[in-house]
């Protein structure tokens, strides 16, 4: 089942002098429980096309189709909405909030969803145990590690059970240990809970495990390899 | 959740937070304070104002007020006195003679208005009987004609007034606990007869150091303050038929309010014994004064009374005290000109403090809305922040502010150093601050409206950010 298809989508960036094809007539289809990794050298188009399936930007030209709904149509207050219920993000900075807890940070999306206390609690439980942080969960994330901090933000952008999962460079910021970490636990996560993951990345370990390696070179995707 | 962050979003800074707390505490107390002063000083002047000085109402002839002279009697005022008595609300009545006269002792002389009044009567409209000062002997004895009662300002302008250090001083100022090594310096001074606080002070000033006397210049001047009671005092003015009549008084008592212009114009003699220095076979009345049960009722009962003042001038104490009725008057506008003052401040910190908590936030305010934290939750998050920021400040300052008002209420504010500046314009050295809980609620709903306002800046800014490029900021 298609989660999430783009059709012709073009980025141009018009700036004074030069004009940017960011993205240029991109056209894709992801399914559910993919692994898939974009990459591509600096400055090839990941993080603007990850930007545009996320929501976050608005393409120029094409059309971003997520469970049967064309981004397009939506207005920016329905896009947030619909940012929260379908779609789960992991930052490169892992990006918590610093005053809450590792419980609280992952329930936070659910509260915004107005998920009952009682799911809440069991859902963050769940999630927490699921990426190896079931003694941490009332640290805060100044007490967590790199790496926990990942994976704290992992579970958080499960909580609201999205079509999948956006990571932008997800283990840029870990030693190799905690990379490891982290994406055996995605990879479970893939593999046992049908959960669809997109990374980004230049990382040559998330290459590796990836079971979809998208290659986009000037914008433009090059390959496309399913392994 | 989102109160619970912006709560936590507030302690993130602890320094900033507590520094704009304690800024708004500080800015709330002393806006507590101010008005409970101008507050507690407005009620003052206003009692002062009617209980010493004019009463509630006053009638006098049309043409008194203009021209004081003595023929300018009140018309008919045993007619006046009837309806007087038949009006609801009137708590006393009193006829007083008023006579514009020249005093004067063997020292100096000034010029003042001579009330003859009944003592007893008098007691009935005006609290001037219990404002005679310690030691300043006693008030007006209806048995005792040349009685007369003067001032602690009159007494100072007729050379009444003396400090002298005298054995009897030292001993009540070693009661006092003064060092003995002060008290040796004022051996010079002993027995030496100041007959102005000036030329005391100064004396003083010579003898002391300026820590000594801050610390015991008060005492020192109390206990060596003498007053010349039963020294004469000759009193000339015009008779009715404009032949110049003088006569002889001796000072029974001294008074003192907190109205020095008041107290420099006023003595008080028997009405009798005044009637009988200008030939007359009855008292003259040239004012009557009403105290009623109740200030607010002063206009209409005026209003009661102008129909049957035919040929006489019904004032009430609005018009005969200006100043306390401006003051009562206007304290609606002082009140919003001072706490309008200490809100824009208040404004601008809370703007200031917030933008710069948005701008360190930018990321996590991106990333907030790129997980789906919509605009409204964003905007209450940091209207709520600010809201907590100031209401923390705002309670803190309205208990502090309100416990120290209701503190000092009891005990008064002591003006010293411009005791004598504020008495002169009819204002109390000694203040007591009233804060009525409708101030409070006012401000604190004024506080809660200004860090509303003051919010919707920086929560605008917030909602400003676009998502990809805030989360790209480091």
């Amino acid at each position: 089942m298609k989660v999430l298809e783009l059709k012709n989508v073009n980025k141009i960036y018009n700036s004074s002098e030069v004009k940017v094809n960011a993205v240029n007539e991109v056209s894709l289809a992801f399914e559910e429980a993919e692994f898939a990794a974009i990459v591509g050298p600096s400055g090839s188009g990941k993080t603007t096309l990850l930007n545009l399936i996320g929501g976050l930007d608005t393409p120029t030209s094409g059309e971003i189709i997520i469970a049967g709904t064309d981004l397009s149509q939506l207005k920016p207050s329905q896009l947030i909405d619909f940012r929260l219920k379908n779609i789960g993000f992991v930052f490169q900075s892992y990006n918590l909030i610093p005053v809450l807890t590792a419980r609280e940070n992952v329930e936070f999306i659910m509260t915004l969803q107005q998920w009952p206390e009682k799911e809440r609690n069991e859902r963050t439980e769940e999630l927490l145990k699921a990426v190896g942080l079931g003694d941490r969960m009332n640290s805060r994330p100044s007490k967590l590690s790199g790496g926990q901090q990942q994976r704290v933000a992992v579970a958080r952008a499960l909580a609201s059970r999205p079509k999948f999962v956006l990571a932008d460079e997800p283990t840029a910021n870990l030693d190799s240990k905690s990379a490891a970490t982290l994406l055996e636990i995605m990879e479970k996560l893939n593999r046992e809970q049908k959960i669809t993951f997109i990374f980004s990345t230049h990382d040559p370990r998330v290459v590796k495990m990836a079971r979809r390696v998208i290659t986009l070179e000037d914008g433009r995707v090059i390959s496309d390899e399913l392994r | 959740m989102t109160a619970t962050i912006a709560w936590k979003n507030i302690w993130r800074n602890h320094k900033r937070s507590l520094v704009v707390i304690t800024a708004v505490t500080l800015g709330i107390i002393s806006g507590v304070l101010l008005i409970g002063i101008l507050e507690g000083w407005s009620k003052q002047r206003l009692q002062d104002a009617i209980y010493n000085e004019v009463s509630h109402i006053q009638i006098h002839q049309a043409d008194f007020m203009n021209n004081e002279e003595i023929n300018l009697t009140v018309r008919q005022p045993d007619n006046l006195i009837r309806v007087i008595d038949s009006l609801p609300g009137v708590t006393g009545w009193v006829k007083r003679t008023r006579i514009v006269s020249m005093i004067s002792t063997p020292w100096a002389a000034s010029g003042a208005n001579l009330y003859g009044i009944n003592p007893e009567a008098e007691k009935l409209v005006s609290h001037i009987n219990q404002k005679i000062v310690p030691r300043g002997g006693r008030y007006l004895d209806a048995g005792s004609p040349s009685d007369m009662l003067i001032s602690d300002k009159t007494a100072e302008i007729l050379k009444l007034k003396q400090f002298i250090i005298a054995d009897s001083t030292l001993d009540k100022l070693r009661m006092a606990k003064v060092p003995e090594s002060l008290l040796a310096k004022l051996e010079p001074l002993k027995e030496k007869r100041f007959r102005s606080p000036v030329d005391f002070r100064n004396a003083l000033r010579k003898a002391f150091s300026k820590k000594e006397l801050d610390r015991y210049g008060a005492i020192l001047m109390d206990q060596a303050l003498d007053y010349r009671l039963r020294n004469k005092v000759q009193v000339t003015f015009s008779d009715r038929e404009g032949n110049p009549v003088q006569g002889i008084f001796r000072v029974c008592g001294i008074y003192k309010t907190t109205n020095t212009s008041f107290d420099q114009s006023t003595l008080f003699v028997n009405a009798d014994a005044l009637a009988a220095l200008y030939g007359a076979s009855e008292t003259l009345t040239h004012e009557i004064a009403i105290l009623l049960n109740d200030t607010k009722d002063a206009g209409a009962t005026a209003e009661k009374l102008i129909p049957v003042s035919t040929g006489n001038s019904v004032m009430t104490w609005k018009e005969l005290a200006p100043d306390a009725a401006m003051m009562s008057d206007y304290m609606l506008v002082y009140y919003f000109i001072f706490i309008g003052i200490i809100m824009l401040a208040l404004a601008f910190g809370i703007i200031n403090t917030m933008l710069m908590a948005i701008l360190e936030r930018t990321k996590e305010l991106g990333m907030l809305m790129a997980i789906g934290m919509n605009h409204r939750k964003v905007f209450s998050m940091i209207m709520l922040e600010t809201l907590y920021l100031t209401l923390a400040g705002a309670v803190t300052g309205m208990v502090t502010g309100w416990m120290l008002a209701a503190l000092l209420g009891r005990t008064g504010i002591h003006f010293t150093s411009w005791g004598e500046g504020f008495e002169a314009i009819g204002f109390a050295a000694k203040v007591y601050p009233v804060v009525t809980p409708a101030f409070l609620l006012i401000t604190t709903l004024m506080v809660i409206v200004t860090a509303v306002i003051a919010s919707i800046w920086p929560a605008r800014k917030a909602l400003k950010l676009n998502p990809v490029e805030a989360l790209r900021t480091e």
